[in-house]
């Protein structure tokens, strides 16, 4: 019965197990591609470039991250409000619009806030003009971040947000308790290994994503996903080497947050 | 030999004997219950016999063939699961037909096999209807259909009645009866309630970690225990120690025994002591602590200077006298006073 | 008389409605905005656009490239879909009911990809398959190889939980003792209950692949062209067409997610009670 395995292991092999391998060797090697050096982390690591990259995409990702998250939490704390039907259409709307990212997001943005966007030049007509930003800046990339994040953010929280109970609050309030009291001391403590995990869920999507920056910005903004790229699709050197320690220092982040997300599922799952 | 011959079965899990030693034999055509607590074996043992848990030594021999090492489609066994495990995506009609299709018959002979079926457990009407537009127990009996339509050797029955309403449980194991019954189906019912077990068997093998403790008909199991075990388990018996019966005002008590079992239905209570002596028996005083009606019985706690019996009466309208505090003499005659072993 | 209660909860209420309100707007605005812009005539420095028209969706969907990238975007993700569940189920199937010791470790491999979005797979891919005995880069199989990966997790997910839900494991114990093979009881009994649980994981993933670019232009860009790497291409040169691009993507996953509500909605009718649950009444054995 073991032979069923077979086909599905191969194929783990050659397109999971073995690529990565090769990443992994590749960021050990000089840049001729042989020996063992430590050289391309080094230079990962210590050159002004990708140290910036890598902070710029740190930021970028926290700050979108958190504002999703927020905004999220919000939403969907409004959507438990509903009647079930209600709830359903939301949820499934919210739903439809996460796979709105990357390429496509990129040129409704273009359309909205780009140099002659619709925005742009409504705030501009209103005179609120000071309520414009170029879009191909890591300002604009942070907006349209955040946008993709909320579907993402509103599907993971929801279903934390839906168990916090009517039955509570009511006590909470008999016993005197204002409603900023109830969150405060009861709600938010509830909720937070939820949204921590969440929070990392969110932070590892932005910290991977590549398409939206790519269609908007191309060489604009310094971000890590994009140095990998350029480094490793090479438009002027192909240099492999380097690409993959950067690589496999995205990989170790992104461990880190999904391990973060496993715990705080623990938590979760250890308090219900 | 029996029909049935399970010998000295032992199967070992996660180094517990979940089957010690275990041996069972069975005629053709009895009704017989696995009964015993969570956790004692018997559901494992069904399984071993069905071929879906293998056992690690002994053998299993059912109308004279030796199916120990036999897969499960060998065995030409049948068998309900407690959760009926009907197919979804069937209809009753395919449910019931699926054990002949994998015999292969053609047809015209299943068509005409799981209509009888279906008249049998009484759901004409239902045939294309699915298992989720079914109610508990008309699941329950499409279940029973699709084993019995192959007509198996033996059939096994896993605490198939456990999740439905007292009421429908006892009308459908009448039915079970009554269809294993006409049918001469040799058959094997495990259950955890010794109300059920005591109402449908023809013998109960009464089982307690992975060990057989007592068989034998209801009628022997509920009035002659053997061991404490199974007193405690198959009816609301009254269990003693000898020293628990030292220093009260109870006479008559017999010279062996370290460990006695008397049924409360078994003890005569009365405000008035029998001073004919005309019985042999064991005598108590005591005063009742509490009297309570459950229905058809009325059961009375009395306490015999510290110690606790549970006597329980037919629940007649003119029992003068008999209210709680009120003073007492118990009965028991000689030939219920149980003598029973320790259970570990 | 008023009831502070009541007051307290209709202006709850419409607080309530005033965020929800916002923000569909900010999550509907884009989409709306690409959609105008799909069907304006001249719309560059003005608020809004000049006038109305179709003509643009009528020249995508006479342009060959258009429609060529589409047909590849589609059988690359349906290949893949077909093939990762042919490969996928059974294994994770045996797994499950007959090797629930490897279970953890299944757990861990098919959870990687979370870990490893397109750019870092495509590092190690174009190392190991640009040259040398398999130089499969550039080819629609390259992708179709990091595809089934990329959807891994969830075509996991998806077999395992609906798995549990049929309770799978006492489903081929009756179907043998009935006289079924391992073979034979997966076949009529397993696979006829997981096949909505199936369905859903496919059209998922198969969205997921067709909104997929950062790997398709990695791995194969030009050389086979999807719709998401056809659009990246026509952004810079043609804005109208563009935003008729993006607005019919989103009509098609939109209708793919349809799809999925349609089937789970049914999925959830069927899987009522097919196991016992307590307080059955039956009223009456006959009729």
């Amino acid at each position: 019965m073991l032979l069923v395995l077979v086909p599905f292991v191969f194929w783990l092999i050659a397109f999971l197990a073995l690529p990565f391998a090769g990443m992994l060797i590749s960021s050990f090697q000089h840049a001729d591609g042989q020996g063992f050096t430590f050289a391309q982390y080094v230079k990962a690591l210590t050159h002004p470039l990708y140290t910036q990259s890598l902070l710029n995409s740190v930021w970028l990702s926290f700050v979108s991250s958190l504002v999703g998250l927020v905004i999220a939490v919000f939403a969907s704390y409004s959507f438990t409000r509903f009647s079930a039907k209600t709830r359903d259409v939301l949820l499934n709307i919210s739903n439809i619009f996460n796979n709105f990212s990357g390429v496509p997001l990129a040129f409704a943005f273009m359309i909205i806030l780009g140099t002659n966007g619709m925005f742009t030049l409504l705030f501009d007509k209103l005179g609120m003009g000071f309520l414009n930003f170029d879009l191909r800046s890591l300002k604009g990339l942070i907006v349209v971040y955040t946008y993709f994040q909320i579907p993402l953010a509103i599907l993971l929280v929801y279903p934390s947000l839906y168990a916090i109970r009517e039955e509570w609050k009511e006590s909470a309030a008999l016993l005197g308790a204002s409603t900023w009291q109830f969150w405060r001391y009861i709600g938010v403590p509830v909720l937070l290994p939820s949204l921590v995990g969440t929070f990392s869920v969110l932070f590892a999507n932005a910290m991977g994503a590549l398409a939206t920056a790519y269609a908007l910005t191309v060489r604009n903004v310094n971000l890590l996903t994009i140095q990998i790229n350029s480094l490793v699709t090479g438009d002027v050197f192909p240099r492999q080497e380097l690409g993959s320690a950067l690589a496999v220092v995205l990989f170790v982040i992104l461990l880190i947050a999904l391990f973060i997300n496993e715990k705080m599922l623990q938590l979760v799952r250890k308090g219900s | 030999m029996s029909f049935v011959e399970i010998s000295n079965v032992v199967k070992t899990y996660h180094q517990v004997r979940v089957l010690d030693r275990v041996s069972l034999s069975i005629e053709k055509g009895e009704f017989i219950t696995l009964l015993g607590p969570s956790g004692c074996g018997k559901s494992t043992l069904l399984r071993a016999i069905a071929g879906l848990n293998p056992i690690d030594e002994g053998r299993i021999m059912v109308g004279g063939r030796d199916i120990t090492h036999l897969p499960p489609k060998k065995r030409d066994v049948g068998m309900v699961f407690q959760s009926y495990a009907l197919f979804p995506n069937m209809t009753v009609f395919e449910n019931i037909a699926f054990g002949l299709k994998m015999e292969k018959l053609d047809k015209k002979e299943i068509r005409r096999a799981v209509s009888e079926m279906i008249s049998l457990i009484e759901l004409e009407g239902k045939e294309n209807h699915y298992p989720h537009e079914l109610s508990g127990g008309q699941q329950q009996r499409v279940a029973l259909a699709r084993s019995l339509v192959k007509e198996p050797t033996v059939l096994l029955l896993d605490e198939p009645l456990s999740a439905l309403d007292a009421q429908i449980r006892r009308t459908l194991r009448n039915e079970i009866r009554t269809i294993q019954k006409r049918l001469n189906m040799t058959t094997i019912f495990v259950t955890h309630d010794q109300e059920e077990a005591l109402a449908v068997s023809d013998r109960i093998y009464v089982m307690n970690h992975g060990t057989i403790e007592q068989h034998g008909t209801p009628q022997e199991i509920y009035i002659s225990p053997r061991s404490e075990f199974v007193a405690n388990f198959i009816g609301n018996y009254n269990v003693w120690s000898r020293e628990q019966l030292l220093h009260k005002p109870i006479r008559g008590i017999p010279d062996r025994g370290e460990l006695f079992a008397v049924r409360p239905e078994a003890i005569h209570i009365s405000t008035e002591p029998d001073r004919t002596g005309a019985q042999q028996g064991i005598v108590a005083e005591g005063f009742i602590s509490m009297a309570t009606v459950l229905g058809n019985i009325m059961r009375y706690e009395i306490d015999v200077q510290g110690l606790q019996v549970t006597v329980d009466t037919l629940h007649r309208p003119s029992v003068e006298g008999l209210t709680p505090g009120a003073p007492v003499y118990l009965f028991v005659p000689e030939s219920e006073w149980k003598c029973i072993e320790r259970s570990i | 008389m008023s009831n502070p209660a009541r007051t307290a909860r209709s202006k709850g209420r419409w607080w309530h409605i005033g965020v929800t309100s916002v923000v569909l707007a900010v999550l509907i605005i884009p989409l709306l905005a690409t959609f105008l812009f799909s069907i304006s005539t001249v719309w560059q420095n003005t608020i809004l656009p000049d006038g109305l028209t179709l003509e643009w969706y009528g020249r995508l969907f006479s342009d060959e490239r258009f429609l060529y990238a589409i047909g590849r975007s589609f059988l690359v993700s349906a290949v893949t879909v077909v093939i990762s569940l042919a490969i996928m189920v059974p294994a994770i199937f045996v797994v499950v009911l007959y090797f629930p010791g490897l279970e953890k470790m299944l757990q861990s491999v098919v959870l990687l990809p979370f870990a490893l979005p397109g750019v870092v797979t495509a590092v190690g891919l174009i190392k190991i398959y640009s040259s040398g005995p398999i130089a499969i880069s550039g080819t629609i199989w390259i992708l179709i190889g990091a595809y089934f990966i990329v959807i891994m997790p969830y075509v996991y997910q998806s077999t395992r939980n609906s798995l549990r839900s049929i309770h799978a494991a006492q489903l081929m114990e009756a179907a043998e003792v009935l006289g079924a093979g391992k073979v034979k009881a997966f076949v009529f009994v397993i696979l006829p209950n997981i096949m909505p649980g199936m369905m859903v994981a496919s059209l998922l993933s198969f969205s997921i692949l067709f909104s997929e670019f950062v790997l398709a232009n990695m791995l194969v860009g030009g050389s086979y062209e999807v719709v998401q790497v056809y659009l990246h291409r026509m952004l810079a040169t043609d804005g109208h067409m563009s935003s008729a691009i993006v607005f019919t993507f989103f009509v098609i996953i939109s209708l793919l997610f349809a799809l999925v509500l349609r089937i789970g909605r049914g999925k959830s009718r069927k899987m009522n009670a097919t196991s016992a649950t307590p307080a059955d009444n039956e009223g009456g054995v006959t009729a």
